[in-house]
């Protein structure tokens, strides 16, 4: 942990300034306060709405326990009212002072020595009796001035807070009924609500203060956290920024655990890789296209400049101009090619798709390298069976056909042979060429269908290759789903292999 | 005037050989790096002309290795590499000048002469005495007289003059005047460098060419009178 306050991150973005836009370690507080936030208040909430049952149920049990002590004398049902109100009168209005008289007195009331033994004890508690219309008949001295509210509305015995003077307090009002049923007046009894009160006014007061801070704290920490967790990324943000298609050599260092962000590090890296080699791809080719058709011209140019500095001789003439026509043909050819490149790549090259019988279109390729052959000394054998049909373009069968031939016969030592065979099982058709030339070294074989790649990186002219022949082959290969594969060993020979 | 031209094309090589030895230079040509290597460090040649992607070894390297060595002579690129990158890559390895193919001859001709202008020299004209000689256009002058000289003559006579005032030796002669190809029998020089002095009495321009016996010739301008 490092003591750099958490505000200098670098690369913050405050561009665009509206909320959805946050960054994402804010983002990432923001959630997760949100989350904690609400479970909080509902941890506090079920917390209060519990001691707030706990308490009153605490205090109703008191309350229910007062009434059952007063009650049993007239039982709640089938006295009169007024009965009842001279005996509770008698018996909440006893004053301490007369106490050891009335003890005496009412001796043979047990009950009514404890509860009043009792009541010395724990806090005051209201008692009152109303007539059935609510009206206050009796109540215990220490109301004073106060009453306590009849809620006629209710029926049975029910608790509810209610008010006397300032204070609160929770009553219980239990109906008294003659022996018809009828209700004939109230019973009510109530205690100050004071602790209870105090300890739900706490429990809120804790919650009030306590809620907002623990929610800024965690955000702070929150964002903190974020902040450091994905300060990776921001490095991963700052390498990416410097990349440009001339800085492309440079790598995002590797996190030092296998976590995502190692992957995507190692992801973003491989992304640069590949962009890296297609851009040198499209560079060497640019080089090389250039140099290939540049040559030729700087050599028909300077060898016509220095032939009219002055006066030769006819054979001189001559000799050079078959050079010039010489070079101008082999840049006609570099056209050709380059032009059918380039229309694959832009897509405009479509095959004829159609079932050929395989024999005659090489035997049509054979035909037309047999002359460079023959000039070589170099044997040619086709090994077809007529019957053999299979669905491609004809004329870019022939083309390909044609390129790896004449690649093996320029590459064939003198005396040496080339045998074309093709051989049917089941529904694949492999059409080989193999010849005993000078062979491929391993480590070349990937590229030999690289444009203007060639073995010989000498590129002189004198095998007349352009380096376009393998590429034009490939690329005719994929446009109609025919694999090329190649085996070669050196001073062996090449086989070169088209799987239709 | 002695130039060692590597390069890989036949066709360029060719016409390079060729129009450059009807300017009387003597050429020499390498068709890889390393043979050029070889030849450069082995021969003594007043101007390179090396193209950059060749066989075995590369033009820079090529460069970088002749630099290394010490060698001063002036480098001319000839390349189809065409960018400003290329450019600069080329130059900073060495090379004293560039040229993209394809390219005018006569330009090449000039950037040769740039680089075997001499140092102290305001133009490319070569003095010594009433003596005036135009490399480009070949011409030779005495005072307002032109001189008819053949190639090899004006070839001498050229890498004479521009060593004025130094000895040059037979050795040396042979190698910067005639090209590699020569049999090292040196009497031939005797017999241009009399042709030379009879032509250059006749135009009165007499003790130019001093011999300093068994070891070549010098040319010292003439005491004034």
């Amino acid at each position: 942990m490092n003591n750099e306050p958490h505000t200098t991150f670098p690369q913050e973005r405050r561009s665009d300034a509206r909320w959805w836009n946050m960054s994402l370690r804010n983002r990432i507080a923001l959630y997760y306060t949100t989350a904690t936030a609400v479970l909080i208040l509902l941890v506090f909430t079920a917390i209060y709405f519990t001691v707030d049952r706990v308490v009153y149920r605490h205090v109703d049990e008191e309350l229910q326990h007062e009434v059952a002590e007063m009650l049993p004398f007239p039982s709640r049902t089938g006295h009169d009212i007024t009965e009842f109100a001279l005996f509770l009168e008698h018996e909440i209005n006893d004053d301490d002072s007369h106490k050891e008289r009335k003890q005496h007195h009412h001796l043979k009331d047990e009950r009514s020595y404890h509860w009043k033994k009792k009541k010395r004890d724990v806090d005051p508690e209201f008692v009152q009796l109303a007539n059935s219309s609510g009206a206050m008949m009796i109540k215990s001295a220490n109301l004073n001035q106060n009453m306590l509210q009849t809620e006629r509305h209710r029926s049975g015995i029910s608790f509810f807070n209610s008010r006397v003077g300032n204070s609160t307090v929770r009553q219980v009002q239990v109906p008294l009924f003659n022996t018809s049923g009828a209700v004939t007046g109230y019973l009510l009894v109530a205690v100050p609500m004071k602790n209870a009160i105090i300890v739900l006014r706490d429990l809120q007061d804790i919650f009030l203060v306590a809620f907002p801070l623990i929610i800024l704290t965690l955000f702070v920490l929150t964002r903190s956290i974020a902040g450091r967790s994905i300060r990776p990324i921001e490095k991963v943000i700052a390498t990416a920024e410097q990349m440009s298609q001339t800085k492309l050599d440079q790598r995002i260092p590797l996190p030092n655990h296998r976590d995502e962000l190692y992957r995507l590090v190692a992801t973003i890296n491989a992304l640069f890789g590949r962009m890296q080699d297609a851009f040198q791809r499209e560079k060497n080719f640019t080089a090389d296209a250039s140099h290939e058709l540049k040559t030729p011209l700087a050599v028909v140019k300077g060898t016509l400049e220095v032939l009219v500095r002055k006066p030769r001789e006819r054979e001189h003439y001559e000799a050079k101009i078959h050079l010039c026509l010489h070079e101008l043909n082999r840049m006609g050819r570099m056209l050709e090619q380059l032009l059918l490149l380039a229309r694959h790549e832009s897509s405009t090259m479509q095959p004829h798709i159609e079932t050929l019988r395989l024999s005659q279109h090489i035997n049509n390729v054979v035909e037309r390298v047999r002359s460079s052959a023959q000039a070589k000394g170099i044997a040619m054998t086709v090994t077809c069976a007529d019957n053999v049909t299979v669905a491609a373009d004809a004329g870019m069968v022939e083309m390909m056909v044609e390129n790896i031939l004449s690649n093996a016969v320029k590459y064939s030592l003198s005396g040496s042979s080339i045998t074309i065979a093709v051989e049917q099982s089941g529904d694949t058709v492999t059409c080989s060429i193999s010849d005993e030339g000078i062979g491929i070294p391993e480590e070349k074989l990937h590229a030999i269908f690289d444009r203007f790649y060639r073995v010989d990186e000498s590129r002189t002219s004198s095998t007349g290759g352009l380096g376009l022949g393998l590429s034009i082959v490939k690329k005719l290969a994929d446009l109609q789903h025919i694999k090329v594969s190649v085996a070669s060993e050196l001073d062996r020979g090449t086989t070169f292999r088209l799987r239709f | 005037m002695r130039i060692l031209i590597i390069e890989d094309e036949p066709g360029i090589a060719g016409f390079l050989k060729e129009g450059l030895e009807e300017e009387y230079f003597a050429v020499d040509l390498a068709y890889d790096g390393k043979r050029g290597l070889d030849f450069a460090l082995t021969n003594e040649y007043d101007l390179l002309i090396v193209d950059w992607m060749i066989p075995a070894l590369s033009g820079i390297e090529v460069c970088r290795q002749l630099r290394k060595a010490g060698s001063l002579v002036p480098i001319l690129f000839l390349t189809a590499k065409d960018t400003v990158d290329d450019v600069v890559f080329g130059l900073d390895a060495g090379a004293n000048d560039y040229m993209k193919k394809p390219f005018e001859f006569e330009e090449l001709l000039a950037r040769i002469r740039v680089q075997l202008r001499s140092k102290n020299s305001t133009d490319d004209m070569l003095r010594a005495g009433m003596l005036t000689i135009n490399p480009a256009t070949h011409q030779v002058f005495s005072g307002e007289e032109e001189l008819t000289l053949t190639p090899k003559e004006f070839a001498l006579l050229e890498y004479l003059v521009r060593n004025k005032e130094r000895v040059c030796t037979r050795s040396r002669i042979i190698e910067h005047v005639w090209d590699i190809h020569f049999d090292s029998d040196t009497s031939v020089i005797d017999v241009y460098i009399t042709f030379l002095r009879r032509k250059l009495e006749a135009a009165g321009c007499e003790q130019l060419i001093h011999t300093i016996r068994g070891v070549g010739y010098i040319v010292r301008e003439p005491a004034s009178p």
